[in-house]
């Protein structure tokens, strides 16, 4: 089977189960979106695939060979940032880049782009102790793709950075898709899981609780929120509702069927209100989430 | 080839880290100039005291020596010179206080035998008379009265002993080589192992602190790491070392006495057989060291832990040290044979055995094969481990630990 396929992967540390039979296929290029809370076993199942620790069973295949790397260019940006503090960032990005088998042409046009397309060509001379966190983050994420992987597996990337350069990585990773990467992402931001994961899995406390397409999971869910605007008080239409915010006479409300929203909307309208917005809202993933997880966390 | 290619990268990478380093710069420039004052030190000691050496005034009032005193001006194989005088207790006193003299023998005649009174400028420091001193004159008393005795030349000769000192061995091995240079030898060996051996351990920790260690286990392979940790920094060390001989050399020829220097290091036992044979031992016996701290790097992944972790590994190179250097003394015996066969310590030994002449060619190449063998045990634990103890972000592993980490896949 060609792309990336976990199957039945398990790994225990002592008593402690941390990973229990993940499954999970990548079948074409394209972003997938692994989350769960802390601890769920997120990064041990990262790790596992990219042979950092051994597992204790189950099977991780690219195009049907076990992965190593050998098998497979990847580019790993780990959740535990780290960089040599008293190396200049271009030698540290030039080991790492020789290390992945390019030569010194290819890996020093290489670095060039990448710290062009980063913004920070000004700071290769430098330590990387003299870097500002994000910046040390970026250079660890040059290292990650430096050698032009075919599989990118992202750590919590956005974690640290400020709007600017989120926004630098985000075009960044489309182009990366476009190109047809294989990216697998761990992140805590929902929207960002959002705009990015056709595909996502769900891991709570080392067990899958909701895998699948995105869009395919969303459908499923019932709509539960209604946004609406007008141009005078409604409150006195939303005793049976339950408010989650109001201000300038816009109102997110919780609904729990589609019908009741659409007999709001009648009782408005027939008071003579003009309606400036109504929207009936699906949930989104953090709500997803939030009900899958949350309360078995707690 | 990989590997190779692999290991040969992170090699470099940690030669120009370490060299790029202030610290080790820094270091290396101090001990440079210490070496330098360290051989300068004699001649700083001779600028400081009196400039015409160790100066001792002999004083004979009483003429108790018939003017033979006079004839001594310098005591062969001393530093002392001698000058004779008859000046009086308070000028002899005042010329020691001022500096003119260090030291005067007064010898005065009694009733009995004559006394001796010897004046220094202070008892704190110097509390016997130099024994140098003391021989001559008993000698020069001896002759004194033996002539008074009206003896004939052949006579006196016959009285005054002047013995044929010859040393042989009862054991059949004959022992040759100088010590001098055999210790020099060790010792650099031991400083080297001691000092840059300990930056195996200090180069994996750091890796693990600055969680750099998940990057770098995605990039390579840890049998890379560690071998090419191990050689990046053997070979920085022993450059390293090298500087530091020659600039001894240079201060040793510049700055020593060529009597003292000749006799130190003495080369004409050094052949080309004893110099393949003392580096590859010095390659070995650095290496050896060095993958047993890349074993105790991967244990721990906190810098506070590395002292702790290091300390048997450097009771062991002690060890090593003492017992080759303990066993020299009776370098036949049967336990010498065995120390230098025993991977810790043949690098400190087996060199000198080798120039002493009492080591054959098959214990050589025994003692080779045993060293080759442990690095190649040691270098594969060390790797296993940390294999498995990449991610130890914790405590020092424990014995039980390591023995499971070990066992693991």
């Amino acid at each position: 089977m060609s792309g990336l396929v976990l199957k039945d992967v398990s790994k225990s540390f002592a008593t402690k189960l941390a990973v229990d039979k993940v499954s999970f296929t990548l079948k074409k290029p394209g972003v997938y979106g692994l989350l769960g809370t802390n601890g769920a076993g997120k990064t041990t199942t990262i790790r596992m695939l990219l042979g950092i620790i051994s597992r204790d069973s189950g099977e991780i295949t690219w195009n049907g060979q076990e992965v190593d790397r050998k098998t497979v260019n990847f580019g790993y940006l780990p959740e535990e940032r780290g960089v040599y503090p008293k190396v200049k960032i271009i030698d540290q990005l030039r080991y790492f880049a020789e290390l992945k088998g390019m030569d010194k042409i290819a890996a020093e046009d290489s670095i060039h782009s990448w710290a062009k397309r980063l913004k920070v060509t000004e700071y290769l001379n430098l330590a990387a102790e003299k870097l500002s966190k994000g910046n040390q983050q970026k250079i660890q994420f040059m290292t990650a793709v430096i050698h032009n992987p075919d599989l990118i597996v992202l750590d919590e990337p956005f974690s640290g950075l400020d709007p600017v350069n989120t926004e630098i990585l985000k075009n960044i990773i489309i182009d990366l898709v476009k190109k047809n990467k294989y990216i697998i992402m761990s992140a805590h931001q929902m929207p960002t899981i959002e705009e990015f994961c056709s595909d996502i899995l769900i891991l709570n406390r080392g067990k899958t609780v909701l895998q699948g397409n995105l869009q395919t999971i969303k459908s499923h869910y019932p709509a539960n929120r209604l946004l609406i605007e007008t141009d005078t008080d409604i409150t006195k239409f939303l005793k049976n509702f339950t408010i989650e915010n109001s201000h300038d006479f816009k109102y997110l409300i919780k609904i729990k069927t589609e019908s009741s929203a659409h007999q709001l909307l009648r009782d408005v309208v027939s008071e003579g209100i003009n309606i400036n917005k109504f929207e009936i809202m699906k949930p989104t993933l953090n709500d997803i989430f939030i009900e899958k997880v949350g309360a078995k966390h707690e | 080839m990989n590997n190779l290619k692999d290991t040969i990268i992170v090699a470099k990478f940690t030669m120009r880290d370490m060299i790029s380093r202030k610290s080790f710069r820094t270091s290396t420039l101090i001990i440079l100039v210490l070496i330098v004052i360290g051989f300068n030190i004699p001649n700083l000691i001779n600028h400081f005291s009196n400039s015409d050496g160790n100066t001792i005034l002999l004083v004979d009032r009483d003429n108790i020596f018939a003017g033979t005193l006079e004839g001594i001006n310098e005591i062969s194989n001393s530093d002392y010179h001698t000058e004779f005088s008859s000046d009086d207790d308070t000028t002899i006193k005042e010329k020691i206080k001022n500096g003119d003299v260090n030291s005067a023998f007064i010898i005065e005649k009694t009733t009995t035998n004559p006394k001796i009174r010897y004046i220094v400028k202070n008892t704190a420091t110097i509390s016997e008379p130099p024994q140098v001193i003391i021989d001559q004159l008993n000698t020069l008393y001896t002759s004194v009265q033996l002539a008074k005795l009206g003896l004939t030349e052949k006579q006196l000769a016959s009285v005054t002993p002047n013995f044929d000192f010859q040393i042989e061995q009862a054991e059949s091995e004959v022992v040759g080589g100088n010590i001098g240079i055999m210790m020099i030898l060790s010792l650099v060996l031991f400083f080297a192992v001691y000092f840059c051996t300990l930056q195996v351990s200090s180069s994996i920790t750091t890796e693990k602190t600055s969680k750099i260690i998940e990057t770098l286990v995605t990039s390579t392979n840890p049998r890379a790491i560690i071998l090419g940790k191990t050689i990046g920094i053997g070979i920085i060390g022993l450059l390293q070392m090298t500087l530091f001989v020659i600039t001894a050399i240079i201060s040793a020829h510049n700055f020593l006495n060529p009597e003292i220097l000749n006799t130190l290091l003495d080369l004409s036992n050094f052949t080309p057989y004893l110099a393949i044979i003392a580096t590859i031992y010095f390659i070995l016996g650095f290496f050896i060291y060095a993958f047993a701290y890349a074993l105790v790097g991967a244990t721990v992944s906190k810098p506070e832990d590395i002292q702790a972790a290091n300390m048997p590994v450097a009771f062991i190179t002690m060890a090593g040290f003492y017992l080759a250097y303990f066993t020299l003394m009776e370098p036949t015996s049967s336990i010498a044979n065995f120390v230098a066969l025993l991977p810790i310590s043949s690098p400190f030994c087996m060199p000198l055995r080798v120039m002493m002449g009492i080591a054959s060619s098959g214990e050589v190449v025994l003692s080779v094969i045993i060293l080759l063998v442990s690095c190649a045990l040691i270098a594969h634990i060390a790797i296993k481990i940390y294999s498995n103890a990449i991610l130890n972000y914790g405590n020092q592993l424990g014995i039980r630990s390591l023995f499971k980490l070990y066992k693991e896949k």
